[in-house]
């Protein structure tokens, strides 16, 4: 009888290793992509993420956008942007967006215990603060580029609707990715005739540092607007050179770098300990410890972050050859970082209780088969399997830019050139503005 | 947490119970790959009534449409119309998306029905679209010939009409951590070119919710 036990364990985990082999972490669906990104190839990096989309073409969308697919799309949303296929990209932002809310909300306690019992990676992916932010952010950019101001305002909204709950139900008021989409979200209303509106926006982006470049629109826009703020009577009380009222406004936003992506650890059960000794639950740290004192097979898998890329670049933009001063609206990588080392102690002590639990039914395992060989070798057959499963989650949007530099300058009505530049990448357009007019340059250079 | 405590001070001979909740679990997570299939509106009635996003769709564009235009059809403004016997020249312009959507092509949906609602009252004369988008890219200039509702007087005085029927959609959205509502607003209504005055207008409402 113990010995039918014995077979049907085994029978049931080679069922579940079978069904789950295969299941690489995310880091691995995307290698290639990020490997052509390092080597200036976006064209190639896009052709690798169809593949893993199981696409044909750039503007095709994966028929199950309910899983992993959503995060997949985000990164070929940056890359489609970064080739100035600003349509395609609206297209994939769009539907990434609505997805990773589905997702999000969707999100609930069975996701917990997968995360606890069976694999980092099974649960739903639950986008972090900056992410959701950033997909309105860079959305409002392809808008923007295609003259859209009625769909940058779309996302505009958008934004406001995830940072007001960002604000209120997760009680993250600080996030520096609010200083860009502010200053976005500001230059679409303000060229859309809504002064108040657009002052509110400014009034976000300059209580982070770097937006001196708002001084002179703020200055145009306090007039015709009954918004007030302190920050908004600072930036009037500011010196500013007055601007010429028939020209025309030109913004250029450069992305350059990659943030870290997430890479799988394994380290032995006695460093996870240690790491992290003051969170443990006791009756957890006698199991972790008795599994340490028996030396086998007492890894655990959990991810970590990989250095950003494109850290020390210096971003340039030129109309007619002549510089805008360019400004660090955002540094991607370190809101990255922050949120990470949040995260990373309930990250190690979920992998510390998967790896209790699979020492728990390989010692079931044992105990049923008695003391022969057989069972000792079904019981660590059964936790090495169980390990080798145990996917860390290495889910996160990795062609996001680490940095993100912006700058805003008046210009004569008319033909003008538009050049960005960033690690190795350049774009020149050329641009023909009215006077009041407005134009949107952006280059992502995402190596 | 508490599920791997439990499973490591129970009677370790009970291997059926840590198995059974490790299957029950996994299959749990991998259930619902059914295949996809393509299923035609006229031969499953109720296709049109499942809410699929938070977006709009044609059950609610005849909702809101519907409560606006027999609104209209009651309305003063649409008497003067029919006393008119059909010669009032009325232009139809974009209405405008304040939402938190992207329902460009659903608003332009809701312009076609409402167009062809006018024709087929017999009670004005629309005029073309194409007519209309003609004169937008005169006015605004062909390289940006995109509606402009401060132009609309222009716009009416070039196509020679005496109304023009427009509209804006807002919304109110709301995210909590399991649910997100948005509440839409429809607004109608008609203006009069020559004083601009409102001489019509009407709203109705659709939610829709993800939880």
């Amino acid at each position: 009888m113990k010995r039918h036990r014995l077979l049907f364990g085994g029978a049931l985990l080679f069922v579940v290793a079978s069904t789950l082999t295969g299941c690489g972490g995310h880091e691995l669906r995307t290698i290639q992509a990020r490997s052509a990104l390092d080597a200036g190839q976006p064209r190639q990096a896009i052709e690798h993420i169809n593949h893993q989309l199981g696409v044909d073409g750039d503007k095709d969308l994966p028929s199950d956008l309910t899983g992993d697919n959503a995060l997949l799309v985000l990164d070929r949303g940056t890359v489609q942007q970064s080739l100035t296929q600003f349509k395609l990209s609206e297209q994939d932002f769009q539907a990434s967006d609505k997805a990773i809310d589905m997702l999000d909300l969707a999100h609930n306690a069975g996701d917990s215990i997968g995360e606890y019992m069976f694999s980092g990676s099974s649960s739903r992916y639950v986008a972090p603060p900056y992410e959701k932010l950033l997909i309105n952010t860079l959305n409002m950019i392809n808008y923007l580029e295609t003259g859209d101001l009625s769909g940058a305002k779309v996302e505009a909204r958008r934004l406001a609707v995830i940072q007001r709950y960002i604000r209120d139900e997760l009680k993250e008021a600080n996030n520096s990715i609010l200083g860009l989409g502010g200053f976005l979200a500001g230059f679409v209303y303000e060229k859309s005739g809504d002064a108040d509106e657009a002052l509110r926006w400014y009034d976000d982006a300059l209580s982070f540092a770097g937006y001196g470049a708002l001084s002179a629109a703020v200055r145009e826009l306090a007039p015709r607007a009954g918004y007030k703020s302190p920050r908004i009577a600072k930036a009037l009380a500011e010196e500013a050179a007055a601007a010429s009222d028939d020209g025309a406004d030109v913004i250029c936003v450069v992305g350059y770098g990659r943030v870290p992506h997430k890479i799988p650890k394994r380290i032995p059960i006695g460093l996870a300990l240690t790491l992290v000794a003051d969170a443990i639950e006791p009756t957890n740290r006698r199991a972790a410890d008795r599994l340490a004192a028996k030396g086998l097979v007492t890894w655990i898998n959990y991810p970590t972050l990989a250095p950003d890329q494109g850290g020390y670049s210096v971003p340039t933009c030129t109309v007619d050859g002549k510089s805008i001063p360019m400004t660090e609206a955002v540094n991607v990588s370190a809101e990255v970082t922050a949120q990470w080392r949040k995260i990373e102690g309930k990250i190690i002590l979920s992998a510390i209780t998967r790896l209790v639990t699979r020492y728990a039914v390989g010692e079931g395992i044992e105990k049923v088969g008695g003391k022969g060989p057989l069972a000792l070798l079904a019981s660590l057959g059964t936790q090495a399997t169980l390990t080798a499963l145990d996917t860390p989650d290495t889910r996160s949007w990795e062609t996001l830019p680490a940095r993100v530099a912006i700058g805003r300058v008046r210009i004569a009505a008319g033909k003008h050139t538009v050049a960005a530049a960033a690690r190795g990448v350049t774009r020149t357009q050329s641009i023909d503005v009215k006077r009041g007019g407005w134009a949107t340059v952006s280059l992502q250079a995402l190596r | 947490m508490l599920a791997a405590h439990l499973v490591v001070e129970r009677d370790p001979m009970s291997l059926r119970t840590p198995l059974a909740a490790f299957t029950l679990g996994f299959f749990a997570f991998t259930s619902g790959c059914g295949r996809k299939e393509y299923v035609r509106g006229s031969q499953q009635p109720g296709i049109d009534s499942a809410a699929m996003s938070t977006g709009l769709d044609k059950q609610d564009i005849q909702q809101m449409l519907q409560e606006n235009l027999n609104n209209l059809r009651m309305s003063p403004v649409m008497d003067t119309w029919r006393k008119g016997g059909g010669k009032t020249m009325v232009a139809v312009f974009p209405f405008s998306n304040e939402t938190t959507e992207h329902i460009e092509s659903q608003l332009a949906a809701i312009l076609s029905e409402a167009e062809t609602w006018l024709v087929e009252s017999n009670a004005v004369t629309v005029v073309a679209r194409d007519r209309q988008n003609q004169i937008i890219a005169d006015i605004e200039g062909s390289r940006n010939a995109v509606f402009n509702p401060a132009h609309v007087a222009q716009y009416g005085k070039q196509l020679g009409a005496q109304y023009f029927l427009t509209g804006k959609v807002q919304t109110s959205d709301e995210r909590t951590e399991d649910a997100r509502r948005v509440q839409y607003f429809f607004f109608m209504q008609v203006i009069e070119i020559e004083t601009g005055a409102i001489r019509w207008q009407h709203k109705a409402y659709v939610t829709k919710m993800v939880r």
